[in-house]
């Protein structure tokens, strides 16, 4: 039973470039992703960078566990895509393409749905790659470097800390309600999991405080680290070149006024029409899928 | 309390574990090294060893929770590679370490009332299995209660009603005692020797040695996934290259049987009752071993 495989949210342990990388590296890496993202409306950009993001699970041996954590990206892409279609979030006029039944299909609405879709893939993939390749000691020993406050910075490294306890607390009470007979799924499910999920993590914060409070946490005075991380050569070059280009492609994106391509590129109806009845038909499957699990007993 | 309700086919064992392998999922953790292991209907079995051993992974074979990657695993006549854990509840009780872990119900009374019910016991009958159950653990005085606000020693007992009312023919306990007072840990006996009456099969895992030497009729000793010793307690704590062997430590008083009795021609004592019966007799001027079971 892995509930490491249920909820990949957490270090895989390996040995790859990309687990060696410089925490620093990889937060400037994640920061410059979401602010390209949200600084461009060029789905080339926007898609490549999501690209680039998911080619590195390969080389850091993330791949399944990306893939599973990605699977959010199903109902939030279908959905986004399936409205932006109808009633796209931007100034009209909007340019029709098709209709179906009392729908009007916009063909820029399309665009600006993969615009929406695209930044939160490529910031989703690069922060799982992060997540799953670095190590919270040494996230918190970087960030510490960087001057965040110790409290602020001390939470954040629990909070990744604490998900792999959670994980496998979950799958343990789990295995305690199944071996009382109860359903492994279900609405029936859902209080027999959670209330001993809740309440042991509420105690398990409580006795963390105090454990905490009774070492000393909060004192004055300088802190120091048991894990050290170093910097190379080599997480200088990628962190330079990565900010290089974040920096640069946002500011040739904001004053080419977002560069968006909304105009240049022009879809085909019968595609954006089959595009939304694929899209609506995914969300409302994963709707009814979700709701079958939840009244079944 | 009566006896237990589960079918059981006829003449199969209680369980029959052949030639049973495990290794966890990431491929990296061997939990189980081939493990044979058969108890009949009715025995009470302690499980010893050191921490990672196998004790548990063993036990989890049992109903279903975990399921082997190879050799099989057969329960009352049920091999579990077939069957869900929600089938195999109904053969296999499985009272889990820490209570926190499944106790969710607003009171006491509900939390015993919800195994028996998932596996399709009748109303009535739940209602008169939980007053059964409630009379021997003596909740009475916090059926009402919400579970998370009782004592970890009474949680603990609410933890193994709450599996008791489900009235399986096997019932499995990992680490029963631990953590628990005198007045806790006296009732577990008491509730061991009463399935034993009741012809329960019971598989004790524990590192409570007094404890399994007090209930216990057999004891397998685990080490490194695989079952290197399976005989009586009496065998397996007077055999102190087995108990150096796996770091474990008999009961004192088999100890001190073993210092101080043992060499004069006298029995290996289990418990205190033994020991002290032995050492009165022998201050009285009798030469008679005292009374023994046969364990």
């Amino acid at each position: 039973m892995s509930m490491q495989a249920a909820l990949p949210v957490a270090l895989i342990p390996g040995n790859s470039f990309i687990h060696k990388v410089n925490p620093i590296t990889k937060i400037v890496w994640v920061i410059g992703y979401i602010v390209l993202a949200f600084s461009t409306q060029n789905i080339y950009i926007l898609y490549g960078m999501a690209l680039f993001a998911f080619l590195l699970a390969p080389l850091a041996g993330v791949t399944k566990p990306l893939l599973k954590g990605a699977l959010i990206l199903v109902p939030i892409g279908s959905s986004l895509l399936a409205l932006q279609i109808i009633a796209p979030a931007v100034e009209q006029p909007w340019t029709p393409v098709a209709s179906l039944g009392g729908f009007t299909i916009y063909g820029d609405g399309l665009y600006y749905g993969l615009v929406l879709l695209g930044r939160i893939v490529a910031s989703l993939l690069i922060a799982l790659v992060m997540v799953m390749t670095t190590h919270p000691s040494d996230l918190f020993t970087s960030l510490a470097k960087l001057k965040m406050p110790y409290t602020l910075n001390f939470m954040l490294a629990m909070t990744l800390q604490l998900i792999p306890v959670f994980q496998r607390e979950v799958g343990i009470i789990m295995s305690a309600q199944k071996s009382r007979g109860m359903k492994g799924s279900g609405f029936a499910a859902v209080l027999p999991s959670f209330v001993p999920v809740f309440v042991g993590a509420i105690e398990r914060v409580q006795q963390l405080s105090i454990s905490l409070e009774s070492r000393g946490f909060g004192s004055d005075g300088m802190k120091t680290s048991f894990r050290q991380v170093r910097s190379r050569p080599s997480d200088w070059i990628i962190g330079i070149v990565g900010a290089a280009i974040f920096i640069g492609l946002s500011i040739i994106s904001i004053m080419k006024g977002l560069w968006s391509l909304a105009h240049v590129i022009v879809f085909p109806g019968t595609f954006v029409l089959w595009l939304f009845i694929i899209a609506a038909a995914t969300f409302a499957g994963v709707i009814i899928v979700t709701l079958i699990y939840a009244f079944k007993k | 309390m009566t006896s237990t309700d589960s079918t059981v086919e006829r003449g199969a064992r209680a369980i029959d574990v052949s030639d049973a392998h495990y290794v966890y999922p990431t491929g990296h953790v061997v939990a189980l090294g081939g493990v044979d292991l058969h108890v009949e209907h009715g025995e009470i079995l302690g499980i010893i060893g050191q921490n990672g051993s196998g004790k548990t992974t063993l036990t989890k074979l049992f109903n279903g929770l975990l399921k082997p990657t190879s050799g099989t695993v057969v329960v009352n006549g049920v091999d579990t590679s077939g069957h869900t854990v929600q089938q195999m509840a109904a053969h296999v009780g499985y009272v889990f370490q820490n209570p926190n872990h499944q106790l969710f119900a607003r009171s006491v009374e509900a939390e015993l009332e919800f195994g028996p019910r998932n596996i399709g016991v009748p109303e009535e009958e739940i209602k008169e299995r939980v007053a059964d159950a409630i009379e021997f653990f003596g909740l009475a005085d916090v059926a009402e209660e919400h579970p998370y606000r009782v004592s970890f020693p009474i949680r603990k007992l609410v933890g193994i009603a709450s599996i008791v009312t489900m009235r399986p023919s096997i019932l499995i306990f990992d680490e029963p005692s631990t953590g628990q007072d005198h007045h806790t840990t006296k009732i577990i006996n008491d509730l061991m020797r009463r399935l034993r009456e009741q012809g329960t099969t019971v598989v004790c895992v524990s590192h409570d040695m007094p404890l399994l030497a007090d209930v216990v009729e057999r004891v397998v000793v685990m080490k490194d996934t695989m079952i290197i010793a399976d005989a009586s307690p009496r065998e397996v704590f007077a055999d102190k290259a087995l108990m150096a062997r796996t770091n474990l430590q008999a009961p004192q008083s088999t100890e001190i049987a073993l210092k101080t009795v043992v060499p004069r021609g006298g029995p290996i004592a289990l418990t205190p009752h033994e020991l002290a019966d032995d050492i009165s007799a022998r201050l009285a001027g009798k030469a008679t071993a005292p009374q023994q079971t046969v364990r």
